[in-house]
C-alpha cells in the first residue's frame, strides 16, 4: 500500500487534497518512534523526534511527505524537509499559521488517560475524532509536546490535562504561542521537552515560573527520571 | 522489621525490634539498630525486609518520597534537603513545611560518592586524607574532571590535593544543582565526607543530617506519620 508520511500539523487544506489525490493511501505519523534502526544521517546527540522523520521515511519509503516547516513545527522541521528532498523524496512543505480551524478544547481537558489524551489529539490530524469526552477539573498538568516515550504518560492520573504544543493541535491552532506558553495557574505542572528540542526553552522557563516540573528525555525514560515524575505527583 | 535504603555501594538499614549481621552494626537507639552493609552482600543475607527504596528491584518505596518523610522531624519549615551519594543526587525544597520544588539527577552519577570512593583506592588514600582546598576542578561531567585530577597530578600536585579539589567541584555543582540555598540539610554518604563538608561550607551553612534519612522515612510513610 502506498504511504503518505508526515509530522507536526500540515495545513488541513494540504492534508484534504493530499487525500483525494491519494484515497487508498496509508498515512503514518513520521514522528513516532517506530525502533526502525538509525541511519547515522543525524548527529547521534540529536532531537529524537527529528530521528525517527528520518528513519521512519528511508525505512517506509512514503509517496509523498507532508512536510511542516513554519512556527507551528520548529526550525528542525525546516531542516529535516530540505534533507529528505535532497534524499530523493517527494516533499510538500506545509505552513499552518492560521487560526481559521480553531476549536474548541474537549480531549486535553477531559478524564480519559493521559496516554489516550494524546494518542487521540495526534490521531485526529489525519481522522477527525467525534467522541465526546467527559470532562473534569485539572489535578496535574501535562505540557509539550508528545513524548518519543509515550509510556510515561501512564504515570498521570486521568485528571491530568494538557497543555503546551499538544493543547494547540487539538485546538487546530499548532502556531499559537499565546496558547502554547498556557497552562493553569496552581495546577502542579510536568513541563516535558524532547532533549536536543528548542521548546526546551519554553518548558524550563514555564516549569520556573508555575512551579512545575521540569523534564527532558532523551530517548527513552529510564527509572530514576518516572521516579522523579512519581514523586513529584505524590508531593504536590 | 527492616528497613532497607539499598545503594549502589553501600545499604543502609534500621531494624526494628530485631537485630542483623553485628559486625555491620554502626549505631543504636532504645529498639532501633543501624547498619551499613556493602550493597553486594545483600542478597546474600536471609533477610525478611519490611520496605525497601533504592537500587534494587524490589524496592518498594520511591527514593525521594522516603527523603521527604524521613528528613521533616529534622529540619525547619522552609529547608532545603541534598541527599548525595553514591550514584546520584537529589534535593526537596520544604516552604511553610510543604513541598516546594525538588530535583533528581538521574543520569550524570559520574560525579558522585562512588568516584571519589574509586579515586581514593586508586590512589591508595583514605577519605580523611582530603582536605579542603580553595581551588576547584570545574566538574560539570565527571570524567573530565578525571582528566583534570591527571594533569594536575602530572603537573607535580600530590594525589590528595587534586581530590580534594575535585572533591570542591563536586561540592559547588551540588550547591548549584540545590538552586544556591543559604543553607543545605545533607543526606546521604557524603555527611561523612569532610572535605566535601568543609568545602560545601564554603556556600552555604550546613546542617548533618546523616545516612539513614531515607530508611527514616520508610519507617514513617509506615506509619503514616507525614503527609505528602
Amino acid at each position: 500500500m502506498s504511504i503518505i508520511g508526515f509530522w507536526g500539523y500540515p495545513n488541513p487544506k494540504l492534508i484534504e487534497e493530499t487525500k483525494r489525490e491519494y484515497p487508498n493511501a496509508e498515512w503514518i505519523d513520521l514522528d513516532i518512534d517506530f525502533q526502525y534502526p538509525d541511519k547515522n544521517i543525524l548527529p547521534e546527540s540529536y532531537c529524537k523526534i527529528i530521528k525517527n522523520i528520518i528513519n521512519n521515511a528511508i525505512e517506509l519509503k512514503p509517496i509523498k511527505i507532508l512536510a511542516p516547516i513554519g512556527k507551528d513545527k520548529c526550525d528542525s522541521g525546516w531542516f529535516v524537509a530540505q534533507i529528505l528532498k535532497d534524499l530523493g523524496f517527494n516533499v510538500e512543505e506545509s505552513i499552518f499559521e492560521e487560526f481559521t480551524y480553531k476549536q474548541e478544547l474537549k480531549i486535553c481537558t477531559s478524564n480519559i488517560p493521559l496516554y489516550d489524551k494524546i494518542t487521540i489529539i495526534t490521531d485526529n490530524i489525519i481522522k477527525l475524532d467525534k467522541n465526546h469526552y467527559e470532562q473534569c477539573k485539572p489535578k496535574f498538568g501535562f505540557w509539550g509536546v508528545p513524548p518519543n516515550d509515550l509510556e510515561i504518560l501512564k504515570l498521570f492520573p486521568n485528571e491530568t490535562h494538557v497543555y503546551g504544543w499538544t493543547r494547540c493541535v487539538e485546538a487546530k491552532t499548532p502556531a499559537d504561542i499565546e496558547l502554547e506558553m498556557f497552562v493553569d495557574e496552581g495546577v502542579p505542572t510536568v513541563f516535558y521537552a524532547q532533549a536536543f528540542c528548542a521548546k526546551a526553552q519554553l518548558a524550563k522557563y514555564l516549569a520556573d515560573k508555575y512551579n512545575g516540573l521540569y523534564i527532558d528525555i532523551d530517548d527513552y525514560a529510564n527509572n530514576s527520571i518516572k521516579a522523579k515524575i512519581e514523586a513529584f505527583l505524590r508531593l504536590r | 522489621m527492616i528497613y532497607l535504603d539499598a545503594g549502589t555501594t553501600y545499604s543502609k538499614i534500621i531494624a526494628i525490634n530485631e537485630t542483623f549481621d553485628s559486625q555491620y552494626l554502626v549505631d543504636s537507639n532504645l529498639n532501633k539498630s543501624y547498619y551499613i552493609i556493602p550493597s553486594a552482600l545483600i542478597k546474600k543475607q536471609n533477610i525478611e525486609i519490611k520496605k525497601a527504596c533504592g537500587h534494587m528491584s524490589n524496592a518498594n518505596e520511591n527514593e525521594i518520597i522516603a527523603l521527604a518523610n524521613g528528613c521533616k522531624n529534622y529540619i525547619d519549615s522552609d529547608a532545603t534537603v541534598l541527599d548525595l551519594g553514591s550514584r546520584d543526587a537529589k534535593w526537596i525544597r520544604f516552604k511553610n513545611n510543604k513541598f516546594h520544588d525538588m530535583d533528581w539527577n538521574t543520569s550524570c552519577a559520574s560525579s558522585t560518592g562512588a568516584t571519589v570512593e574509586m579515586l581514593l583506592k586508586f590512589y591508595n588514600l583514605k577519605r580523611e586524607d582530603l582536605i579542603f582546598n580553595e581551588e576547584k576542578f570545574a566538574v560539570t561531567c565527571g570524567i573530565f574532571g578525571l582528566e583534570k585530577i591527571m594533569d594536575d597530578i602530572s603537573n607535580g600536585t600530590d594525589a590528595k590535593t587534586a581530590i580534594s579539589k575535585f572533591v570542591h567541584g563536586i561540592a559547588y555543582n551540588a550547591w548549584n544543582f540545590a538552586k544556591k540555598p543559604n543553607k543545605i540539610y545533607l543526606s546521604g554518604g557524603f555527611c561523612e565526607n569532610k572535605c566535601f563538608v568543609d568545602s560545601l561550607k564554603h556556600y552555604c551553612k550546613i546542617e548533618l543530617l546523616g545516612r539513614f534519612i531515607l530508611c527514616e522515612g520508610l519507617i514513617n510513610s509506615d506509619k503514616e506519620l507525614v503527609n505528602v
